[in-house]
C-alpha cells in the first residue's frame, strides 16, 4: 500500500492539470496530497448532488450531516496541509538563495582570502589606480627639492645682477686678462652654487651617514 | 667683492629685517620673555665676530593634520599669497627665507610636510636635523590640537632631545570670535605648557600674526646658532690654549645653558 502515493507523486503534475479541466468530478481523481480547499468543494457539490438524488431517506439525511461533517474535516486539513507545504516552499527557496549567496560570495572570496589580509586587489583598467612605488615618489622629490634649490640660487643671483651687486660681463671684444677674471669667477660661482646647495641640504646628506 | 657678497646673495627685503629681539604672543605660552638679544649674540654681531659661521641656516619642519593650513601659512609668510582652494602636499615641499638679524644675514629652511597619513613615511624623513618644530592645528577643530602631540612625538623622536625649539600654532584664527577664540587659546596654551612650545594663533588668510610668528621663530633660531658656535668656538680654543679667549664674554657656564632651549622655558 505505500507504493501508489509514491507513484502518485511522481506524476503529480501531470494529473494536477488534467484534474483542473475534469470540472468537478476531476477532484476526486487526484492525489491526495495535491488536494485543495476548491477539490474538496468540487467533491462537496458532487456527493451532495448524489445524496439529493437519493431521496429524503432519513437515514441518508443522518448519512450527510456524517459526510459534511467528514468533507470539513478534510477542508481543514487540506488547508493545513497547504499551509506547511507553503511555509516549507518558502523555507526551501530561501535556503537555496542562502547556499547560493554562500557559495558566490566563497568563490569570490577564495582569491584574496589567498592573497593574505594585508593584500589589496588592484583594478587595472582603473586610470588612476596605484601604479609607482614609495622609491619613486622619494626620488622624485628629491629631484624636484633639488631643482627647486638650484631655481632659488639661479633666482639670487639674477637679483643680484639686476640689483647691480654684480658688475655684468663686457661684450665678447674683451681683453684676454678680462676674460681671466671672468674665468675665475664663474669657476667661484660654480663652487658656491655648489657650497650653498650643500649646505641646503646638509640636513638630509647628513641623514645618509 | 663678489665672493664676500655671493654666500649672502643680495641684500634681503625690508621687513625681513630683524635689529629688536621680536616679542612672544603670549607671556604665559612662551620660550623667553628676554626682549632683547643675548648680550653675547649682539656682542659678536656687533664685531662680525662670526668668521666662521658663514651662512648661517636654520632648519624649521612643520608638522600637523591634513587641511590645518601648513602650506598656507608658509606660502603667506614666503610669498604673501593666499589660495582658497586646497590642495594636499605631496610628501614634502620646502622654502628658503632669508632674514637679516643683528647685522648678520640668517636664513630659515622651512619644510612643508604632507598631513595626509600616506605619507608620513615619506615626510617623516625629513624630520631629522631640525632646529624647529611647528606643530599647526586648525583652531577650529579641536580633534587637530589633540593629535599634535603624536606629530610632536613623531618630530622629537628623529632628532637629539631637547635639540628643538618646539612651537604650537592655531591656525584659521580669522573663523573664530572672540569669545570662541579665547576658549581655544586657553586649551592650546595649556597643551603648549604641557609640549614645553611656544603658542600663536595666526591666520593665513589675513595674514595675522603670520609675519611676527615667523620673525620670532627666526630670531630664537639665530640666537641659538650664534651661541652655540661661540660655545663650540670658545671651547676649541680653550682646548688649544689660545690666550684668544678673554675676547668671548659671558661666562661659558650661561653659554652652556641657553644651548638647551627647553632650559629657556619660562613656565
Amino acid at each position: 500500500m505505500e507504493e501508489p502515493p509514491l507513484r502518485e507523486e511522481e506524476e503529480e503534475e501531470e494529473e494536477e492539470e488534467e484534474g483542473d479541466e475534469a470540472g468537478p468530478e476531476g477532484a476526486l481523481g487526484k492525489s491526495p496530497f495535491q488536494l485543495t480547499a476548491e477539490d474538496v468543494y468540487d467533491i462537496s457539490y458532487v456527493m451532495g448532488r448524489e445524496l439529493m438524488a437519493l431521496g429524503s431517506d432519513p437515514r441518508v439525511t443522518q448519512l450527510q450531516f456524517k459526510i459534511v461533517r467528514v468533507l470539513e474535516m478534510l477542508e481543514t486539513l487540506v488547508n493545513e496541509g497547504s499551509l506547511t507545504a507553503e511555509e516549507l516552499r518558502m523555507e526551501r527557496d530561501n535556503l537555496r538563495k542562502e547556499v547560493e549567496g554562500l557559495r558566490r560570495g566563497a568563490s569570490a572570496a577564495s582569491p584574496e582570502v589567498s592573497l593574505g589580509p594585508d593584500k589589496m586587489v588592484v583594478d587595472l583598467t582603473d586610470p588612476n589606480r596605484p601604479r609607482f612605488t614609495l622609491q619613486e615618489l622619494r626620488d622624485v622629490l628629491q629631484e624636484r627639492n633639488k631643482l627647486k634649490s638650484q631655481l632659488l640660487v639661479v633666482q639670487e643671483e639674477l637679483q643680484s645682477y639686476k640689483s647691480g651687486l654684480i658688475p655684468p660681463r663686457e661684450g665678447p671684444g674683451r681683453r684676454e686678462k678680462d676674460v681671466l677674471v671672468a674665468r675665475t669667477s664663474n669657476a667661484s660661482s660654480d663652487k658656491e652654487e655648489k657650497t650653498i646647495i650643500r649646505k641646503l641640504f646638509s640636513f638630509r646628506s647628513g641623514k645618509q651617514t | 667683492m663678489r665672493s664676500s657678497l655671493m654666500p649672502f646673495g643680495p641684500p634681503v627685503s625690508r621687513d625681513r629685517v630683524i635689529t629688536s629681539f621680536p616679542k612672544w604672543y603670549m607671556p604665559d605660552a612662551c620660550l623667553q620673555l628676554k626682549e632683547h638679544f643675548h648680550g653675547q649674540v649682539s656682542a659678536a654681531c656687533q664685531h662680525r665676530n662670526m668668521g666662521t659661521i658663514g651662512l648661517k641656516l636654520s632648519k624649521v619642519v612643520v608638522v600637523g593634520d591634513l587641511y590645518v593650513g601648513k602650506t598656507s601659512l608658509i606660502h603667506r609668510f614666503c610669498k604673501n599669497v593666499f589660495d582658497r582652494d586646497y590642495k594636499a602636499t605631496i610628501g614634502v615641499d620646502f622654502e628658503i627665507e632669508r632674514f637679516e638679524i643683528a647685522g648678520i644675514p640668517y636664513s630659515l629652511q622651512i619644510w612643508d610636510t604632507a598631513g595626509q597619513e600616506k605619507f608620513k613615511c615619506i615626510a617623516s624623513a625629513y624630520y631629522r636635523g631640525a632646529q624647529v618644530i611647528i606643530t599647526a592645528f586648525d583652531l577650529t577643530d579641536v580633534q587637530t590640537l589633540e593629535h599634535t602631540r603624536q606629530w610632536l612625538a613623531d618630530a622629537l623622536r628623529e632628532n637629539e632631545p631637547g635639540s628643538c625649539f618646539v612651537f604650537l600654532v592655531g591656525t584659521k584664527k580669522d573663523l573664530l570670535s572672540g569669545t570662541a577664540c579665547e576658549q581655544a587659546e586657553a586649551e592650546a596654551v595649556r597643551l603648549a605648557n604641557e609640549m614645553q612650545a611656544e603658542y600663536w594663533s595666526v591666520s593665513a588668510k589675513t595674514g595675522e600674526n603670520v609675519k611676527a610668528f615667523f620673525s620670532r621663530v627666526a630670531a630664537l633660531a639665530f640666537e641659538q646658532s650664534v651661541l652655540q658656535d661661540l660655545e663650540r668656538r670658545s671651547s676649541a680654543r680653550r682646548q688649544v690654549g689660545d690666550g684668544d679667549l678673554i675676547r668671548v664674554e659671558g661666562s661659558p657656564p650661561e653659554t652652556q645653558e641657553s644651548k638647551r632651549p627647553s632650559a629657556l622655558g619660562c613656565c
